[in-house]
């Protein structure tokens, strides 16, 4: 996974769209940016289908500005309104059926290893609340027990979205949504509490509207899974087309979910800690290098 | 749906967070070297977000 690869050659460059050109000029690759950089490189094709106020598309383009090796990150997705942004995405991409990602992402992760025994390649899964906690929670879960050096990352927007708003496991007791119009009738599955209980080292629940700690927590969670087993982040994304709500209005609903249900969590084990700790004092370098030294 | 955003230059502080807080890429980037944010607004929808979150209510955003 190196520019080569995205870089057109000579012949084909005049061809391909200038939107193409652009994101492998100006993608995250070259160097480590951050969600601070926002705005200053190219991490998503301009014309992305999400709707206007999209919690999600948010998320995706924080997440891009937080790799900590874009060029040797590859991320797992599956159908769902989270596909929309991230096929577009300057980043290696890969979907699969509707709940396999954990599955894939796991196989993938191994075989990359055996390949590239020196350097670090990072698989992160990205799919939606449907994705990971209703038709593919035991792929899931099953890639937490069996500790996968991978990082899955949930963006929830508590709603079966680009289907026209059926509940999904993750959406709130009672909510009334376009295809329950009774309200659902159980609460919310708690995949954090999971997380911690399957096998996860690192775990964090952010929203959108704390764009730096979603960033720090993609960037923890990806780190950590490198060396110590599988992490999860859990993103809260609003979506004001199914929600309901005006556009402008995501960033004050993911605020209101801070107080309420969606409050800001960590955990990591000792050793994560231990980790973290370590890196941030071997200096930013190590955390630029993508081939952190593997023994 | 053409949509305008009307940035108040000298308003602006630099904090970034519309460019923090909009769901659609290069739309919005702070121009260090002018000290405010510059918008292209061919990319905006118009979801009003970046309005919503400026401290100094720098950003308007109209259309139809
Ligand atoms: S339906 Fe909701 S989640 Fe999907 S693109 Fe629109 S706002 Fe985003
Ligand atoms: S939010 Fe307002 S003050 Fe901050 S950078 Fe944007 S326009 Fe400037
Ligand atoms: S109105 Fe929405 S899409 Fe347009 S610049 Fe502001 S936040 Fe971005």
């Amino acid at each position: 996974m190196s520019t080569k690869i995205i870089t057109p050659v000579a012949q084909f460059a005049e061809l391909l769209p200038q939107e193409y050109k652009d994101l492998v000029a100006h993608g995250p690759y070259h160097e480590r940016r951050s969600v601070r950089d926002l705005g200053t490189f190219k991490e998503i094709v301009d014309e992305h289908p999400h709707c206007a106020g999209c919690g999600v598309a948010l998320a995706v383009r924080l997440l891009a500005a937080a790799l900590p090796s874009p060029a040797d990150t590859l991320i797992v997705g599956t159908p769902g309104c989270s596909f929309f942004s991230l096929v577009q995405t300057a980043l290696n991409y890969s979907n699969t059926a509707f709940g396999n990602q954990n599955a894939v992402a796991a196989g993938l992760k191994r075989m990359l290893e055996i390949r590239f025994p020196r350097v670090h390649k990072d698989v992160v899964v990205v799919a939606g609340d449907g994705g990971i906690a209703d038709i593919g929670l035991d792929l899931t879960l099953h890639s937490w027990f069996r500790r996968e050096k991978i990082t899955t990352v949930m963006l929830d927007n508590e709603v079966y979205a680009n289907t026209g708003g059926q509940e999904s496991g993750m959406s709130r007791q009672g909510r009334v949504l376009n295809m329950a119009p009774r309200g659902k009738l159980f609460p919310k599955i708690p995949v954090f509490e999971l997380a911690k209980v399957s096998g996860c080292v690192y775990g964090a629940r952010v929203t959108v509207a704390g764009p730096y700690k979603v960033g720090r927590a993609v960037r923890n969670a990806v780190l950590l899974a490198r060396e110590l087993g599988p992490t999860y982040v859990q993103v809260y994304t609003p979506c004001p087309t199914n929600m309901k709500f005006p556009p402008d209005q995501t960033l004050r609903v993911a605020k209101e979910a801070e107080k309420d249900h969606y409050s800001f969590e960590e955990f990591m084990s000792a050793e994560a800690a231990e980790y973290l700790t370590r890196l941030k004092a071997t200096s930013e370098e190590s955390e630029k290098a993508p081939e952190l030294a593997k023994p | 749906m053409y949509v305008t955003v009307k940035v108040e230059v000298e308003k602006c502080n630099g904090c970034k967070l519309c460019v923090l807080s909009c769901p659609d890429p290069n739309v919005l980037a702070y121009k260090q070297e002018e000290k405010h944010v510059v918008v292209n607004e061919h990319r905006c929808k118009g979801c009003g977000l970046c309005a919503t979150v400026c401290p100094e209510e720098a950003l308007t955003v109209s259309g139809n």
